[in-house]
Formats: C-alpha cells, sequence, structure tokens
C-alpha cells in the first residue's frame, strides 16, 4: 500500500509540475506532427501507400518521442538535487522509480493520443482498439526501461548519448512485437493469426512483467549509489 | 553520553584525487558541530557521507548507533539533509513540495503545515517555489530536512541567502538535536554551534582558531570535539 502511495504521489507530483511548467508535452505533440510531415514528404505518401508504411512511422516517431520524454524524467531531479531528497526520504527506491514510469508513460501515452488520430488525418491509417491495445501495452514496457537507463544515464555527463544507446537495442522486442500487431490490425488481419508464438498482446504484457521487476530490483542500484 | 556520530579513518577518493581523510571524528548526541574550512577543503565531501549520500572509499562510520554502510534505509529516516542545491519542484507551491515529501515519509498534510509554519512561510502557501527568493527557498529546504522530525541533521551552507531572521531560525531548528553545519561563516557557527572542525585538503587542519574568513577576529574555538 505504502509502496502504490508513494509511487502515486511521484507520478501525480511530476505529471502536475508538467501541466504547470508545459517543458515537455507541447515540445513532443510538435515533434509528432512535425514527424508526420517529414514522413509524407520523405515517403511520398498517398491513400494507398499511407496505410501500408503507417505501422513503420508510428514506432519510428515514438521510439524517438520517448527518448525525449524518458531524457528528462531523471536528468532534471538530478540537477536540482531533488532526487537525492527523494532518495533521503523512507520511500523506497523502487517506488520513486515506479512513480516517475507511471508519469513517463502517461507523458507518452499523451503524445500518442495526438499521433493516432494524426495519422488518421494524414496518412488514412485506421484506428482500432486492437492498435490503441498494442501501443498501450509497448507503452508501459518502454516507459519501464526507459526510465530506468534514462536513471542510469542520468548519472553520467553524456546523458544525451548514452540514453539511445542503452534503450534502443532493448527496445527491439516492443518494436518487433508491436510492429507486426499494428501492421496487421491497420489491415485488417486477426492478431492470433500472426506467425508469433502465442498472441502479440499477451506477449507484449509478458514484456510489461518481465521488465517492470527487472527495473523495480535493479532501481535500487540505479538510484542509490 | 553517546556518540551520534563515530567515524574511523575516513576517506573519499575521486579518481587518484583523496578529497577527503584519513579523518576520525566523534560527536556526542544533541551536540552541533560546524565544519569550516576554503572551498575545495572537503567540507561537502564530508557532509555527503554523513547523509548516507556518498558511500566513503575506507573507513568505518557509525551514525545514531547504526552502521552507515549497512543500515542506510534506517538511518535515513532519522537524519535530515540540506544540500548545495535547494532540491525542490520549482512549479510545484511551497505546500505542494512539503505535501510531497510528507507523502514519502509517510507523514501528513499537519506535519507539512507546521513545518511551512515553523520556517515561517505560512503566508507563502499559495505561491510557487520560483516564485520564492532564494532564502525562501532555503527555509523552505530546512522546513523539508525537519519535516519528519530527525534526530541528526547534515547541513551544507544552510546560512546561504538566509537574512538575520533566517540565523535565529537556523538556533531554533537546532533545538534538540545534534547538527553538522557546513558554514562559511565563523561567526554564525561560534553562535550556533558547540564544537567546529577544520578542514585543510580533506584533513582535519588542527586548531579552527586559525581559520578565519578575512577577518582574524571571526576564528572559532575547537570545542568539545571529543
Amino acid at each position: 500500500m505504502r509502496f502504490l502511495n508513494v509511487a502515486l504521489a511521484v507520478a501525480r507530483k511530476d505529471l502536475r509540475a508538467e501541466l504547470r511548467a508545459r517543458e515537455l508535452l507541447p515540445a513532443l505533440a510538435q515533434f509528432v506532427v512535425l514527424a508526420l510531415i517529414i514522413a509524407n514528404f520523405a515517403f511520398d505518401l498517398d491513400l494507398v501507400s499511407g496505410p501500408r508504411m503507417s505501422p513503420g512511422i508510428l514506432w519510428l516517431v515514438l521510439v524517438f518521442a520517448g527518448l525525449v520524454a524518458f531524457g528528462r524524467a531523471f536528468a532534471a531531479e538530478k540537477e536540482s538535487g531533488s532526487l537525492e531528497a527523494m532518495l533521503l526520504t523512507s520511500a523506497g527506491p523502487a517506488s520513486i522509480f515506479a512513480g516517475k514510469a507511471l508519469a513517463s508513460a502517461a507523458l507518452l501515452v499523451a503524445c500518442e493520443a495526438v499521433l493516432l488520430p494524426a495519422m488518421a488525418v494524414f496518412l488514412g491509417s485506421p484506428i482500432s482498439v486492437a492498435v490503441v491495445a498494442t501501443v498501450l501495452l509497448a507503452t508501459g514496457g518502454m516507459a519501464t526501461l526507459g526510465c530506468l537507463f534514462a536513471a542510469l544515464a542520468a548519472q553520467t555527463r553524456a546523458r544525451e548519448l548514452l540514453l539511445p544507446v542503452l534503450a534502443l537495442p532493448i527496445w527491439v522486442p516492443f518494436v518487433v512485437v508491436g510492429g507486426k500487431a499494428v501492421q496487421a490490425a491497420m489491415t485488417g488481419q486477426s492478431l492470433t493469426a500472426l506467425p508469433l508464438s502465442g498472441q502479440p498482446l499477451v506477449i507484449l504484457a509478458d514484456f510489461d512483467i518481465l521488465f517492470l521487476v527487472v527495473a523495480s530490483l535493479a532501481a535500487r542500484f540505479v538510484l542509490d549509489d | 553520553m553517546t556518540a551520534a556520530i563515530r567515524a574511523d579513518g575516513l576517506v573519499q577518493r575521486f579518481g587518484a584525487l583523496v578529497a577527503l581523510g584519513p579523518l576520525d571524528l566523534e560527536l556526542a548526541t544533541g551536540k552541533r558541530l560546524a565544519v569550516l574550512g576554503s572551498n575545495g577543503a572537503g567540507k561537502t565531501t564530508l557532509l555527503r557521507i554523513l547523509a548516507t549520500l556518498a558511500r566513503p572509499a575506507a573507513g568505518r562510520l557509525q551514525l545514531l548507533g547504526l552502521d552507515a554502510r549497512q543500515e542506510r534505509e534506517r538511518l535515513r529516516a532519522r537524519l535530515g539533509y540540506v544540500g548545495h542545491h535547494v532540491g525542490l519542484y520549482p512549479a510545484l507551491t511551497a505546500l505542494e513540495n512539503l505535501e510531497f515529501f510528507a507523502t514519502l515519509y509517510g507523514l501528513g498534510r499537519p506535519e507539512s503545515a507546521a513545518a511551512l509554519a515553523l520556517v515561517g512561510l505560512s503566508s507563502r502557501v499559495p505561491r510557487r517555489v520560483e516564485q520564492l527568493s532564494r532564502g525562501q527557498q532555503q527555509r523552505l529546504a530546512l522546513a523539508r530536512a525537519v519535516l519528519h522530525r530527525p534526530e541528526l541533521l547534515v547541513l551544507d551552507e544552510p546560512d546561504a541567502s538566509l537574512d538575520c531572521d533566517g540565523y535565529q531560525l537556523l538556533g531554533q531548528l537546532f533545538e534538540g538535536r545534534t547538527v553538522v553545519m557546513a558554514t562559511h561563516d565563523a561567526t554564525l557557527a561560534r553562535q550556533v554551534c558547540d564544537s567546529a572542525l577544520l578542514l585543510q585538503t580533506g584533513r582535519d587542519a588542527g586548531d579552527p582558531w586559525s581559520w578565519h574568513s578575512g577577518d582574524p577576529s571571526r576564528g572559532v574555538a575547537r570545542v568539545g570535539v571529543s
């Protein structure tokens, strides 16, 4: 119960600060729209090729938006000394980490709330429950791992360089499984018909649980040197 | 009287640089120690070790009767720390900041309001931290440090940006607590502390009388460091 209280307090604090300061959300929304415009011209998309290319564009935009969103999660706290202040409380590092990951995931979900409708408008990509569920499940795991590496990178000087180097390879499973699932959902295929050992949503949920456990165990060592 | 702090042969290294020690230190419960010294003398390094934020490269440290290496979490619930950075959230109000940290300590709203009143910021409740002066932010950081009624206070230049009333506030906050405080103000050290430790290139440099910040008459005595 205390774990949950602390995690929710950390997430609430991060989101409240972001809503007031508006440092990240407008930049992310702008990035999403610009990325779609660039993709539109770079791939010379039309009504036929647009929906076909959509899954790839979706994951590219999500991955890079994620790097921006997660990169700031711990860097700002580290610079201001508030991370130390949090760690000096009796709250455990794992609960603090969970709260940060929750807030970062919420930011990425806000990004997706702009991205998916924008893709539907600009590229004619269909939005379905399967697409939304896939993206949300991938977001959970990506946020967990992204925040873990962001916390690690925040301890170094080259944090902007280190985060993509660490996070991108580990996000590959989400992109592979999520990419196939979104591709199938957007072309009207059943997700159960995919050549994956199990349903992609179940696999993504498994990844989420696995990485959540790993990140919770690693949080103490990453946050508190 | 039991020792609140007992350090034997504390050493801290950053690469090849020995930033602190070897240093022995003992401070009785309820006593207040001022750590003096020039920039780079090792004051912050020592304080970060005492606050359990850094692990020493060598040596043993006992705080409040607990081993600082083994019992870090239990210790943290009993100590308060203010570092160089205030460690507050600029977009949140003064009260929201304290309420957030109160939740992390497992405390509630009344404790936050009481801590805010203690540092004289009750009238600044609706203001965001970014709208407060540096001195008021420092007061708020001090309020956060005493929110959970710690037995040991570790403060890195708590007098930074504080006005004259702020000096009195420090005296108030120190009541009944063991305090280790780094400062460049020897007069303040003499006013609010029982003893002083002079650091020079990470080592105990002996008689703190020898240290002054410009004016030799502002030296402090080394009292009661046993």
